[in-house]
């Protein structure tokens, strides 16, 4: 995909410098309490007690042309908050935001042409229709020149494999062939800035993969800005440089995911095969957690701990191997929100994520 | 009802569960659609208040028609009667409408969404029943200040009250209406489990019910239109459906149009026609469930 | 504007696509409202034989009352072929998130919202009502003048933009209310009101009501303002009312946009 020749609508300028720049940037909203109970309910007819909810508190953030950043957190920490507010869905309590040098919430169609907000799971393609119906409409309404839309089309249907898709009713085709035509759709337009919430929710292996595999291709050939929102880790792990760990609301993290395993992992995952039934008692002594699959026994040593372990482990009689890996990226990110919402009890259920 | 509440569609797995127990999850899930309705309240005061404009235009169009025909007798219908009708049949429709009760069960099935009640060891269609008492609870609930409003602001368009047997009658004939209503709709949404699309039989129910229940007119209007066959009038045919019950016949018996032996036996005819419905309804159920999932819903 | 030619046309062709992979659905949604329209017909018949015309000396007897229903079935078909199905799926989009599709779409969301879907099937009810017209106009006495014939498009699209109104109106109660079900029953029963001429509403309760319909909720001009110009002499307190429902059908259009628009400021304000 020649990349360089069709970037036209960039402003050179904005070239090299921040894509997205957010400061201080806060979102609330007010949920209605619903009390439990019938006699409770009825007076809720006539008077509501109502509660603020802060889904974004005071979020700094920047993001340079051709980076592609995850946004990490549990349910109602205010991702899609983030992405909508972002995107122009709606408008921030306070706080500023300039993407591509517009204020997103004020929806000129300009910036609109310029990004393209992606949702797992929610369809945008007519439902009833074959995809290459709702392509067309797409056309019209980003006044896509005919020609040049067919060559940008043909581009990502091949590079997707969903040539044989365009012509089936959309509701016909499984999750995962949705998602690509989804990805089409969202592309159309040549964005230069890619919002994607959860692209690979319910996704099945393959499908991710080949969604991940595109991805990446796109983003490092168009050179695109890209936040995405995941529960996957190996969304992240394949596809972003940087992550953003947010909890309710605020920054917890802003890295690379290196530095981020670096500074979050404690531990170090030791496997040992064993000759014979392992024992978990025996290895107590030296780490925590000790687990056994089959004839292997997983141990999680101390980082600091691993090069005075190994060679003790090593005298065990019955050990066939020994492995010695990172903690998985689920399990780091899994202790950090355990740790932090221990410490923080305020109440964010109700505010989706 | 009671019966229908123990009886489980598949009797084996329904056996461990006592009375006490049908009770208990019946008054839960009671508590929770009423809870449900009420945090939509917005939404509920306004359909509540919008379903008494259609019989002010009614009022009207017969004002209307009375002023220019110059006569006081409309099908033994005087201008007063007439009025106090649509305010019954008004009534009656509020126990025996049953708002997307049948669209709902076919979206179920459609979707696949049913499947949960499938597997619960609770009875669908008296989960159904639960859900509908409970609107119709909150409804009335909501509904009964406009009501009474209505019927105090008409009361001169009304006859004197009729004796304690009338009313009587006229009650079982609502409580009744509320179950063929429930009924009705119920077994026609489960004809989903054979068609996929029932949205168009549907509205071909709403039709005839509309036409046929006395929601339009006065049924009796028809009595004076020959069908040409056997001397039989458009007036008999409509009385042998199960429609009428649902509106026209309790308001009859209000106003007095229906009394002694007939009304005796137009509330036996209707409790049968409770009777073959429910019937209808559990056995809908019971074939279209086994249906559904021999064909793999 | 083109785009939005463009766009349009776009979604009526998607529309007929639709229509015709689904057509045993479309034949019966077509012969169902036609069913339904029949079954108004006979009841209109059942009436008209207990009176020769509605209200003393009003001059609604059955041809031009028939006209009065035509005209009434021209308009509502447009409506429910063109904007209806569309306001029917606002309230779903706001409770699953499909409105933030909409919203960050580089072109205007009441459109978006308002036209996005064509239903060709109520368009039959539109064509029963052309035959009902000539019918009925073929078995007066009266003839329309040429003029009539020529000014009545103008004020059925007149009336359209004001049924228009109304279901923008009730597509922003949406966002208030936080879920409206009863958006297709309200515009059942609103429309109700215009189903009979206006001269029904009389007496001490129809006076007011007739003049809160025209005046505040101009729903009375829809049908009776065209309807008059075929259906009897125009009088000249019909052109006043037929100047009024120009206004009006411009008024409500505004006042609807600006509401529309406040409410979904509203949602972009109140969500997360």
């Amino acid at each position: 995909m020649n990349a360089s020749s069709r970037l036209p609508t960039v402003d050179r300028s904005l070239a090299n410098d921040d894509v997205i720049q957010v400061s201080g940037l806060s979102k609330s909203y007010r949920v209605y309490d619903k009390p439990e109970g019938i006699a409770a309910s009825i007076s809720g007819l006539f008077r509501r007690k109502h509660r603020t909810v802060h889904a974004l508190q005071n979020i700094d953030l920047s993001v340079k042309r051709g980076e592609f950043v995850a946004l990490l957190g549990p349910n109602g920490a205010g991702k899609t908050t983030c992405l909508k507010l972002l995107s122009g869905i709606i408008t921030p309590t306070s706080g500023e935001a300039r993407v591509l040098g517009h204020v997103p919430w004020d929806r000129e169609n300009a910036y609109r042409r310029r990004f393209s907000l992606v949702m797992g799971q929610r369809n945008q393609l007519w439902w009833d229709l074959p995809a290459s119906e709702s392509f067309k409409l797409h056309r019209e309404i980003y006044r896509i020149d005919a020609g040049h839309f067919d060559r940008i089309r043909d581009e990502l249907v091949d590079l997707l494999g969903v040539r044989s898709l365009l012509l089936q009713p959309v509701r016909d085709l499984s999750l995962g062939e949705r998602m690509k035509l989804e990805l089409v759709a969202s592309l159309l337009h040549e964005p230069e800035v890619l919002f994607l919430d959860e692209p690979t929710l319910g996704l099945d292996v393959v499908a991710q993969h080949a969604v991940h595999g595109f991805l990446q291709h796109y983003q490092s050939a168009r050179r695109v800005t890209v936040m995405l929102t995941t529960h996957y880790m190996k969304d992240v792990a394949a596809l972003c440089q940087r992550v953003v760990v947010v909890m309710h609301g605020s920054i917890l993290y802003d890295g690379s995911l290196a530095a981020f395993i670096d500074r979050y992992s404690t531990h170090k995952l030791v496997t040992l095969e064993m000759s014979n039934a392992p024992n978990p008692a025996l290895l107590a002594r030296w780490g925590s957690d000790v687990e056994v699959r089959g004839p292997e026994i997983l141990v999680r040593v101390d980082r600091t701990q691993v090069a005075s372990v190994l060679p003790e482990l090593l005298e065990i009689p019955s050990i066939v191997d020994i492995t010695v890996e990172d903690v998985p990226l689920e399990e780091i990110v899994a202790s950090l929100f355990r740790s932090n919402d221990s410490g923080n009890s305020r109440t964010h259920d109700g505010a989706p994520a | 009802m009671t019966a229908m509440q123990t009886k489980s569609p598949h009797s084996s797995d329904g056996s461990d569960y006592s009375l006490r127990d049908h009770f208990r999850i019946w008054r839960t899930m009671l508590t929770i659609s009423l809870e449900e309705r009420l945090v939509y309240r917005g939404d509920f005061a306004l359909g509540t208040l919008l379903r008494f404009l259609p019989i002010v235009t009614q009022v009207f169009l017969w004002t209307a028609v009375f002023s220019a025909a110059g006569r006081s007798d409309i099908a033994g219908y005087s201008k007063n009667d007439i009025v106090a009708y649509y305010l019954l049949a008004m009534a009656t429709r509020a126990f025996s409408s049953m708002p997307g009760l049948a669209g709902s069960i076919a979206r179920g099935i459609r979707d696949g969404s049913i499947k949960k009640y499938l597997v619960q060891p609770v009875d669908y269609i008296g989960f159904l029943f639960a859900m509908r008492v409970a609107h119709k609870l909150v409804y009335f609930a909501v509904a009964l200040g406009p009501f009474v409003l209505v019927l105090f602001l008409f009361r001169s368009y009304f006859p004197a009250i009729p004796d304690v047997g009338t009313i009587i009658a006229f009650a079982a004939s609502l409580f009744m209406a509320f179950l063929i209503g429930f009924f009705l709709e119920a077994t026609l949404g489960m004809l989903g489990f054979w068609f996929l699309e029932v949205a168009s039989l549907l509205f071909v129910y709403m039709l005839a019910n509309y036409l046929l229940s006395g929601h339009m007119f006065p049924l009796d209007m028809l009595d004076g239109i020959a069908t040409g066959l056997l001397g039989i009038s458009l007036g008999d045919v409509v009385k042998m459906l199960p429609f009428e019950y649902t509106a026209y016949f309790p308001a009859a018996i209000w106003l007095g149009k229906i009394s002694g032996p007939a009304m005796y036996q137009g509330l036996l005819i209707e409790a049968m026609w409770v009777i073959v419905m429910a019937a209808a309804c559990r056995l809908a159920y019971d074939r279209g469930s086994r249906h559904w999932s021999a064909v793999g819903g | 504007m083109g785009r939005y030619w463009r766009v349009f046309a776009t979604f009526a062709v998607a529309g007929m696509v639709r229509d015709m992979t689904f057509r045993t659905n479309f034949l019966i949604a077509c012969i169902s409202s036609i069913a339904w329209v029949a079954m108004n017909l006979s009841f209109y018949v059942l009436v008209f034989s207990f009176t020769p015309e509605l209200g003393l000396n009003t001059g609604w007897s059955r041809e031009p009352f028939f006209v009065f229903v035509a005209t009434g079935l021209i308009i509502n078909s447009i409506v429910q072929t063109f904007f209806m199905p569309s306001a029917e799926e606002f309230s779903e989009m706001v409770r699953s998130g499909g409105l933030d599709a909409v919203l960050v779409q580089p072109l205007d969301a009441q459109f978006l919202i308002t036209c996005h879907r064509v239903d060709y099937s109520s368009l039959a009810n539109g064509m029963v009502g052309f035959l009902l017209l000539f019918w009925s106009l073929l078995s007066t006495k009266w003839t329309p003048t040429p003029v009539a014939f020529l000014l009545y498009p103008l004020f059925v699209i007149s009336g359209v933009t004001i049924l228009y109104s109304f279901i923008i109106g009730l597509a922003a109660a949406t966002i208030f209310l936080g879920r409206n079900q009863s958006l297709y029953d309200f515009w059942f029963y609103i429309t109700t009101f215009s189903r009979y001429p206006m001269e029904i509403y009389s007496g001490p309760w129809g006076t007011p009501l007739q003049t809160l319909c025209t005046f505040v909720l101009p729903i009375l001009v829809v049908v009776n303002v065209p309807a008059r110009l075929l259906a009897r002499p125009f009088l000249m307190s019909d052109t006043n009312l037929a100047i009024w429902s120009l206004l009006a059908a411009g008024v409500s259009f505004i006042v609807s946009r600006r509401v529309f628009t406040h409410s979904i400021d509203r949602y972009r304000s109140a969500s997360s």
